[in-house]
Order: structure tokens, then C-alpha cells, then sequence
């Protein structure tokens, strides 16, 4: 693990991405007017990163447990990551986008779908090979089936259990 | 090639006797790690799961109802019901010494696990009520008529939760011993991101049904990583870092494989869930019906123990916790863990916080 030099340089590094993010996240709240800008967008946010990691550089750091922090360096990088991307799915605005991308999909799928399996079904069927639905349709027979089976079973045990004990009570009534 | 690299490393001038030790050690570990990765990558070894031996009790449809024996010090079994769909429940007895079902019984208790199975398209029109009021009811009583025992403690984990305790809310008929709820989300006002994704303003479930048939597993496999981006970023620099060690590696492919095993959710299965559970927050109000009852969770009168995990981000302890208000028994009690939803219950974290906790909740009530 870190010596403690290395850990403030740490939390030094998480304070500057904590930094980045809220700003970020500033950004992501206030409305956009004009065509979002890539780089403008992601820039406050990786200004305070590089910042960071340059002062950790630069300050450098004596312990030879070089891998080990920067191993710890990954880990908090991708918990800052982890924090800014789950903020940002936690908003109504994300939830939309990917309801919206959902319902663009499923609006192309549908049609598609149906197509594809109106035309397997026909070509199936030219070739005396059931198709899918068929199969399908036995399945679930054989679901209903051992359904009926079980409250067969059912009915019979019950029907056992009480000869059962209508017996037990005539081995006790006095002859 | 490992002397080669040594020797670089003691002739870099001014590097003192400790660094040159690390460098040392280092290098050794990065060869490890390359020999690792290499038979990894040119001879994958399947990984071997579910090692505790069981018996298979009963089976209907895709489900089946399995028994792990014990030494049985413990008068009252326990039935877990885990969730339907989503994943494959050998992650409770992932591996020998990591195992919540090994624990479990090495302290006694006999443990009937539900598998609900894999479904498949003829299985479309199966309802949350069809699991709580057919399949539930009949693996229980089932695992009760195996086990001899006249009283059986139930334990749900995830989904399972919610769905065993409407099946113990409603069925007043078995003989519920205790009741444990694992990570189960119960009052999904506080469910967190999937509840906002699954919000009726954004998500249009009966459209989504009506034209999919069911929940294939690659989009769930997409929901979930989602939930958690960077996940496998974080799985792969731990994978790397402890690559050296064949004891890491053979948990990670263990793990891996169950994390990359998704299983379908049947259509209508999914519609009632989504709907009666996730938007309309059904369960917690008193509002949700099964088989014609109305699930009233204050009919769950034994003890109960509710488990959550502080960095569950699929069941955050905020909704896991409200069952403990819900419930009308007397003996009941909520304890907070780290971890996140599957380190809960598997793992090492797992097996020195969940596990004996659980295991000894349950002793002093068995």
C-alpha cells in the first residue's frame, strides 16, 4: 500500500476529479442554447484532472511502491468515473434518452420481426417443417399438461389421505 | 528472463537495497501474471461451480427444488428462493470454501435451494402471481414433506424476497419458522436507478412485451452493465493486478462465468413486475393481489431479519430496510453490511460479515 505521502497526493488527486465533476455536472444542468461542443463539454472536467495528476507528477514521490500506486491511481479514477456516470444516469434527462432510444428500437423491431417470422413461418411450412411457433405451442401443451398432472396428483393424494384415515379410524372403533 | 530483468534492475545507479527488493518482487508477480494471462488466453479452463453435493427433490416445469444436506443441528431447514430470471442461482455454491450453501450447512442447517430455471418462449405468459401462487407453493411444501421437519425457515434473496414474502403473506398455511429478506427490494419508492429507468414517463413496458415476447438475456446483460459502467474496467485492472495469484484467478473465472450467464425473463412475468412493483410501488402500499388475496405483509407474523448492502446499487438499502416496518411480527430486526448486492452473499467480505450473521440469527431461532 501507499506510504501516507503518496495517499495525500491521493486524496489531493480525488478532491481535483470531485472538483471537476461538480462543475461538470453544473455544465450538464444549465440549458444549452447552441450545438453542444465536445471538447467544451468535457473539458472542465478534464482540465482538473490532468491538473491534478500533473501536481502528482511533478511532486513526485520516494516510495518504490511505484505499481502498487499506481494501481491505487486506476482505483480512484474509476471510482471518480464511476461517481460523474452514475450522477449522470441518475437524471430524468438520461432515463429519456435511453426510453427514447428504447422505443426507437422497438419501433424498427416490430415491424421487422414480424416480417421475419411471417416468412419463416411460410418457408417452414413449403418444407413440412414445423416452425417455431408450432414447437412452441407443444411446449406450452406439455406446461398445461403437467399442470392437469399435478392437480391429479394432487386430488389423489388427498383422496389417499383421507381413506387413510377413515381406516386408521375403523382399526379404532370397538367390534 | 526473470535473472535478465533483475539484473537491469540492479544496474540502475542510486536504486537502494529496498527498491531493488520491490523491483524484484515485481517482476516476479508480472511474470506470473504473463504466464497466467497466457493460460488464460491459448488453454481456458472451464471453471468447475455449484461444488457441494445435492439432491434433486421435485421439479416442475423449468424449476427444481434441490436439497443440500446437513449434519442437522439445526431442528428448522431453510428454503431460499433467489430470484427468477436475470442470473443462475449457482452463485450460492460458487465454489468449495466460497460458498453460502457449504456455510450454511457446515453449521447445520439443511438447505433446500429453488431454481427456478431458465424459461423459455412457451413459458411467455407466466405471471409474478404464478411463481408466488403455483411454483412457490409447491417446491415448499415439498422441501417441508422432504425434510420431516413441521416448520421450515424461508429466505429470500433479491427478487426472491419480494416474491417469498407474498408467497408467506398469503399462504397462511405454511408454517413459516423464520423470514429473511436479503437484498430484496421492498418499498421501491427507493430503488434507485432502476427505478427511474423504469419509470412509466420513460419506459413503455406493455409496448415493449407486446413486441419482444419476453426479456432476452442481452438486454438484461445491457441493463445491468449500465447500472454499473464501469464495472468490468474495475474487474479487468483487479483481474490484472492479481493475475499472480491462481487462487484470484480461479475465483474470477468462477465469477465470470455466472456474471456472463443472463437468463431471459418470461414476457408477462416481467409486465406484472414492472408494472405492479416497480411503477405502481404496489407491495409496500398493500395494493398488490395474488390469487385473489391482497398481500398484506403485516399477516408475516414469525421473526425476521432484513440484510442490506451499502453499496447495493440494484437493491439499495433504502428499500430493503421499510420491510421491517411492513412486517406484524414482534422479532424482527434490519442489519446493514458492506458491500454491494452480489458481494453480500458471495465472496470473501460475504463469508466474515452476511454469512455468519445470518447463520447465527437464524441458530438462535432454529
Amino acid at each position: 500500500m501507499a506510504d501516507t505521502g503518496g495517499q495525500q497526493l491521493f486524496d489531493l488527486w480525488k478532491k481535483q476529479v470531485e472538483d471537476g465533476t461538480q462543475q461538470w455536472l453544473k455544465m450538464m444542468g444549465t440549458p444549452q442554447a447552441q450545438t453542444l461542443d465536445p471538447q467544451a463539454f468535457w473539458r472542465p472536467f478534464m482540465d482538473h484532472c490532468m491538473a491534478g495528476w500533473a501536481k502528482v507528477m511533478t511532486q513526485g514521490t520516494a516510495s518504490p511502491d511505484l505499481m502498487g500506486q499506481w494501481k491505487q491511481f486506476l482505483d480512484q479514477w474509476i471510482a471518480a468515473w464511476s461517481k460523474v456516470l452514475e450522477q449522470a444516469m441518475g437524471t430524468e434527462a438520461f432515463a429519456k434518452v435511453i426510453g427514447t432510444q428504447l422505443e426507437g428500437f422497438l419501433n424498427a423491431a416490430s415491424p421487422a420481426k414480424k416480417a421475419a417470422e411471417q416468412h419463416i413461418e411460410a418457408t417452414l411450412g413449403g418444407l413440412g417443417i414445423p416452425s417455431r411457433s408450432q414447437v412452441t405451442g407443444i411446449a406450452r401443451q406439455i406446461v398445461q399438461l403437467e399442470e392437469k398432472l399435478e392437480g391429479v396428483e394432487d386430488r389423489l393424494e388427498a383422496v389417499l389421505k383421507r381413506l387413510n384415515d377413515l381406516a386408521a379410524a375403523l382399526r379404532q372403533e370397538p367390534r | 528472463m526473470k535473472d535478465e530483468l533483475f539484473t537491469m534492475a540492479t544496474e540502475i545507479p542510486g536504486l537502494s537495497p529496498e527498491a531493488r527488493a520491490r523491483w524484484q518482487h515485481e517482476m516476479e508477480r508480472t511474470l506470473l501474471r504473463m504466464k497466467h494471462f497466457a493460460e488464460m488466453v491459448m488453454n481456458p479452463q472451464e471453471p468447475v461451480v455449484g461444488p457441494t453435493p445435492r439432491q434433486e427433490i421435485y421439479r416442475k416445469n423449468k424449476s427444481r427444488l434441490y436439497r443440500y444436506a446437513s449434519t442437522r443441528t439445526h431442528r428448522t431447514p431453510l428454503l431460499f428462493v433467489p430470484n427468477l430470471g436475470i442470473s443462475r442461482p449457482y452463485i450460492f455454491d460458487l465454489m468449495a470454501h466460497g460458498s453460502f450453501v457449504e456455510h450454511m450447512t457446515q453449521q447445520g442447517f439443511d438447505f433446500y435451494l429453488v431454481d427456478w430455471g431458465v424459461f423459455g418462449e412457451e413459458d411467455n405468459g407466466l405471471t409474478v402471481e404464478d411463481a408466488v401462487t403455483k411454483i412457490l407453493p409447491r417446491l415448499a411444501q415439498k422441501a417441508l414433506e422432504s425434510s420431516g421437519a413441521s416448520e421450515m425457515s424461508v429466505l429470500g434473496y433479491c427478487m426472491g424476497a419480494p416474491l417469498s414474502a407474498c408467497f408467506v403473506a398469503t399462504h397462511p398455511e405454511f408454517p413459516a419458522k423464520n423470514y429473511i429478506n436479503m437484498a430484496g427490494p421492498i418499498d421501491f419508492a427507493h430503488v434507485g436507478l432502476f427505478g427511474l429507468w423504469l419509470d412509466p414517463r420513460f419506459f413503455d413496458v406493455d409496448k415493449y412485451v407486446d413486441t419482444l415476447g419476453s426479456v432476452p438475456p442481452d438486454m438484461i446483460k445491457a441493463g445491468f452493465k449500465l447500472l454499473k459502467p464501469t464495472m468490468d474496467l474495475s474487474a479487468g485492472l483487479n483481474l490484472w493486478w492479481n493475475l499472480w495469484n491462481p487462487e484470484y484467478v480461479s475465483g474470477f473465472n468462477a465469477l465470470n462465468k455466472w456474471a456472463n450467464e443472463y437468463v431471459a425473463f418470461p414476457g408477462e412475468f416481467f409486465r406484472q413486475w414492472v408494472r405492479e412493483f416497480y411503477q405502481e410501488n404496489r407491495l409496500i402500499r398493500g395494493e398488490l393481489v395474488m390469487g385473489g388475496t391482497k398481500v398484506n405483509l403485516a399477516r408475516i407474523t414469525c421473526p425476521v431479519l432484513a440484510v442490506g448492502a451499502r453499496e447495493d446499487n440494484i437493491a439499495p438499502p433504502g428499500c430493503v430496510k421499510p420491510l421491517i416496518e411492513a412486517v406484524g411480527s414482534t422479532d424482527r430486526e434490519y442489519v446493514e453490511m458492506p458491500g454491494g448486492h452480489i458481494s453480500l452473499i458471495a465472496g470473501r467480505g460475504a463469508s466474515v460479515h452476511c454469512w455468519p450473521t445470518v447463520a447465527s440469527w437464524l441458530a438462535a431461532r432454529s
